[in-house]
């Protein structure tokens, strides 16, 4: 009860009520918040899911407390709260879709069953159920007739065909005595349900109910007859459904479905008008103003305009468990509740994370609004069955700051781009159409740029052009010229100090060669200061003492005074003497 | 006549007109309170309430009764935070059968005691834990344990059961109020709260 910030939300929230064992099991769908009362004071409506086939509830909480009770026939789908005629005082009823059924409650008492109709049932398998009626096959017979039916018809076997199907062999024949009699019928169930309004957009006006159903099909019913008004089609099952507009005006039917797209149904139009298609599937969908926010099986979120387009996508820290809608007009607050596996609830509006509330366990529904006489009441059930209230502090604000990493806002600012010209459209064109080509030719202008590159290397290796010094503090580059015809030569070292600006002192040169071939007049020389950038001619004569005609390399060593390993080593490949022939 | 002009007869002794706020969140019980309380040939003068924010106000002889509601839209805050600064005594009206919104009125009740107009000031706070008489209702020791009233430390303050309707509790509490008005403890007793005010 203290105001201590113990949840981790900033202290937004104030802990109204929290009771870990209420045996509350129940989905965002099974739950609503109504003035069941007329007294302006909210009750918490919920269909209960039980433990397992048991103990399904139709609860009503007021304040900490439960106050009324009511057993459900079957699991409930969805239950919502509406407006089904003008009586005064303003009562709304409660409706809960089950099996193929919606049980509609006035003042918590049964008041109304309404069953959705039967579907088409294959003349095939009538015509198979009845000759085993009239005794003309046996069971064996009626099973291997049912599986063909069921392999290749375009109408699906009822549900007694396919129970059928699935006996054992020793159980076949009580079942066709028992059934036989009995009329085929096929039935599909409900697996959403929102509500419309019918005419006027009054908190308390008159609302239609919308259901989806198993059979890909979405019903609007009229709210005082419950006839079928209206009937569309879906590419396949739906399985949560947000509405808004009105029947008589406009509206949209916004479905998430299980095939893993969203689609969103227009008035006066029995298909879908847009698609989504997600990249994986949605758990929960929830409608901001105009656009949607739809969590994915991917732990992601992700937000479209009503048309479909996507306009972000964020990527939460553990998978979604369930989303509602936080829409607090007094304050202007429009945001979504996201529950999350890790024991969080978090509030985004937009892709921005306002609000982290961290729960004692796995929430697994949530619903936002008016409860008792508390505008701003979060409503939060658990894994474990447990009820959290907790209300919206009078004074807490969000801040609206950018917090995910993610691009930032100024990216989506439009930027001035001239207009395409033809040539760049004709470039794009050519790109588009030619692109194995032309990465292709660019792959092999490549290799070809490296190959050239190695020769150039390996060349320059072998005949130790220009070799250039390693050493970073003295770098030099020479290159050697050797003059005349022989026996004498005369060698030129051309030295450059490659540095921008330092100079190099205390070199010298030294030369190895076979000395039964040459002669060096200098073998040991000095080189001056060397000045960057400035080439310095180093000159030399060589004589070649051998009359043989042949020729060996001279090896040049750049050495410095204090070290004893060269900084530049050459190799002079020496011509053939051709003086010795002359003479 | 009313239970209010023994109270009243009291700060006749003073020319000075004595303001008393009473707040709690809607539903609580004040205006029920407020008329129990009103003598019965004082005309109350009500202000039309805008949305979300009601004010009350009525007179008698000397005594200046204030009343607003403390939940609604925090954009008219500023419009009753202005009464705080010339208030004598506080009321704060409970409902102690709304357990869910306890949180509430002990988050207003915090915001209020820490207001720059209230914190340094020395005035009596009286608590009616109200409706008392419904089934489901907390008793005043419960009360001011989930609103931590022993926490208040630098003012007095009081809590009474009441049941407004039948006006049970009522009288309990306006005594005590009574006697720990900070003028009238000064008029008695100079010497110690005279510093005071
Ligand atoms: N049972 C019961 N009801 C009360 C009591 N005091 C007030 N009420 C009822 O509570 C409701 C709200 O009272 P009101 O004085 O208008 O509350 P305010 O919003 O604080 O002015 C009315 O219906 C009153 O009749 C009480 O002590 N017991
Ligand atoms: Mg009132």
């Amino acid at each position: 009860m203290s105001s201590v910030d113990s949840s981790g939300d900033g202290g937004k929230w104030l802990d109204a009520h929290y009771d870990p064992v209420a045996g509350l099991y129940t989905f965002s769908s099974c739950i609503d918040l109504a003035d069941l009362s007329g007294d302006r004071e909210s009750r918490l409506v919920v269909g209960d899911l039980g433990t397992g086939s048991s103990g399904m509830k139709l609860k009503v909480y007021r304040g900490t407390a439960l106050i009324s009770e009511n057993s459900l026939l079957d699991l409930p789908a969805g239950l919502v709260a509406f407006f089904m005629d003008l009586h005064e005082p303003r009562i709304p009823a409660v409706a809960v879709a089950s099996g193929p059924c919606i049980y509609v409650y006035k003042n918590l008492r049964p008041y109304f069953k309404f069953t959705l109709p039967s579907l088409d049932i294959n003349p095939l398998e009538q015509d198979v159920w009845q000759q085993a009626r009239e005794g003309q096959i046996d069971p064996v017979m009626l099973k291997e007739m049912l599986e063909s039916i069921r392999k290749k018809a375009d109408v699906p076997l009822s549900v007694r065909s396919l129970r059928f199907l699935s006996l054992e062999s020793d159980e076949v024949d009580e079942f066709v005595q028992l059934y036989k009699q009995q009329p085929i019928r096929r039935q599909t169930v409900i697996t959403c349900i929102g509500t419309l309004k019918k005419s006027t957009a009054d908190e308390d006006g008159i609302s239609c109910l919308v259901i989806g159903t198993e059979n890909s099909d979405v019903f609007i019913l009229d709210p005082e007859a419950f006839t079928i008004l209206c009937k569309m089609s879906l590419p396949t099952v739906p399985t949560i459904m947000d509405v808004t507009g009105q029947f008589d005006v406009e509206f949209r039917i916004t479905v998430a479905c299980r095939n893993g797209s969203i689609y969103i149904l227009r008035r006066e139009s029995e298909k879908p008008k847009y698609c989504i298609e997600l990249s994986s599937h949605p758990v929960g969908l929830v409608r901001v103003g105009k656009n949607m926010v739809v969590g994915c099986t991917d732990e992601s979120l992700q937000g479209f305009t009503q048309k479909g387009k996507k306009l972000w996508k964020i990527i939460l820290p553990a998978p979604v468990t369930t989303m509602a809608a936080m829409d607090l007009p007094t304050r202007g607050l429009q945001a979504v509740l996201v529950g999350l596996a890790n024991c969080q609830v978090h509030l985004y509006r937009d892709k921005n994370l306002l609000s982290t509330i961290k729960t004692p366990d796995t929430v697994t529904s949530i619903c936002f609004g008016r409860y008792g006489r508390e505008d701003g009441t979060l409503i939060m059930t658990t894994k474990g069955g447990g009820l959290m209230v907790k209300i919206l502090k009078r004074t807490a604000v969000f801040d609206d700051m950018d917090s995910t990493p993610g691009p930032p806002l100024a990216q989506s600012v439009r930027l001035n781009v001239p207009k395409k010209t033809k040539l760049y459209v004709d470039q794009t064109l050519r790109e588009r159409e030619n692109g194995l080509a032309m990465h292709r030719a660019f792959h092999m202008d490549l290799s070809r740029t490296r190959v050239a590159a190695a020769r150039a290397y390996v060349k320059a290796l072998e005949s130790s052009l220009t070799p250039m010094s390693s050493s970073l503090s003295k770098p030099l580059k020479m290159n050697a010229v050797v003059q005349g015809l022989g026996p004498s030569f005369k060698l030129t070292l051309n030295i450059q100090n490659t540095a921008s600006c330092r100079p190099i002192m205390n070199l010298a040169i030294n030369f190895l060669y076979d000395d039964n071939l040459y002669r060096i007049r200098n073998p040991y020389m000095k080189i001056p200061l060397l000045v960057p950038g400035l080439i310095y001619p180093v000159e030399t004569f060589v004589e070649c003492t051998s009359d043989k005609g042949i020729s060996d390399i001279i090896k040049v060593f750049v050495l410095h005074e204090e070290k004893s390993s060269p900084l530049l080593t050459a190799h002079i490949n020496m011509p053939v003497s051709e003086g010795l022939v002359l003479s | 006549m009313g239970l209010l002009d023994k109270l009243s007869g009291w700060l006749g002794l003073r020319k000075k007109e004595v303001n008393v706020l009473c707040l709690g969140l809607d539903n609580s019980g004040k205006t029920t309170i407020i008329n129990q309380l009103k003598p019965s040939n004082t005309a109350a003068q009500e202000i039309v309430p805008t949305i979300g924010f009601n004010i009350e106000k009525f007179k008698s002889s000397s005594l200046s009764f204030t009343v607003f509601d403390m939940s609604g839209q925090s954009r008219y805050r500023s419009l009753w935070e202005h009464y705080y600064k010339e208030s004598n005594a506080i009321i704060f009206v409970i409902d102690s059968s709304d357990k869910l919104r306890m949180v509430v009125a002990k988050e207003e009740l915090d915001n209020f005691l820490s207001h720059e107009d209230i914190c340094n000031k020395k005035i009596p706070v009286l608590f009616f834990a109200n409706k008392t008489d419904l089934r489901d209702a907390l008793s005043s020791v419960k009360v001011s344990q989930m609103l931590c009233l022993e926490n208040i430390k630098d003012k007095p303050w009081h809590i009474c059961a009441s049941n407004a309707i039948k006006g049970e509790g009522l009288q309990e509490g306006l005594d005590w109020l009574q006697g720990n008005f900070p003028f009238l403890s000064s008029y008695r007793d100079n010497g110690e709260n005279g510093s005071q005010n």
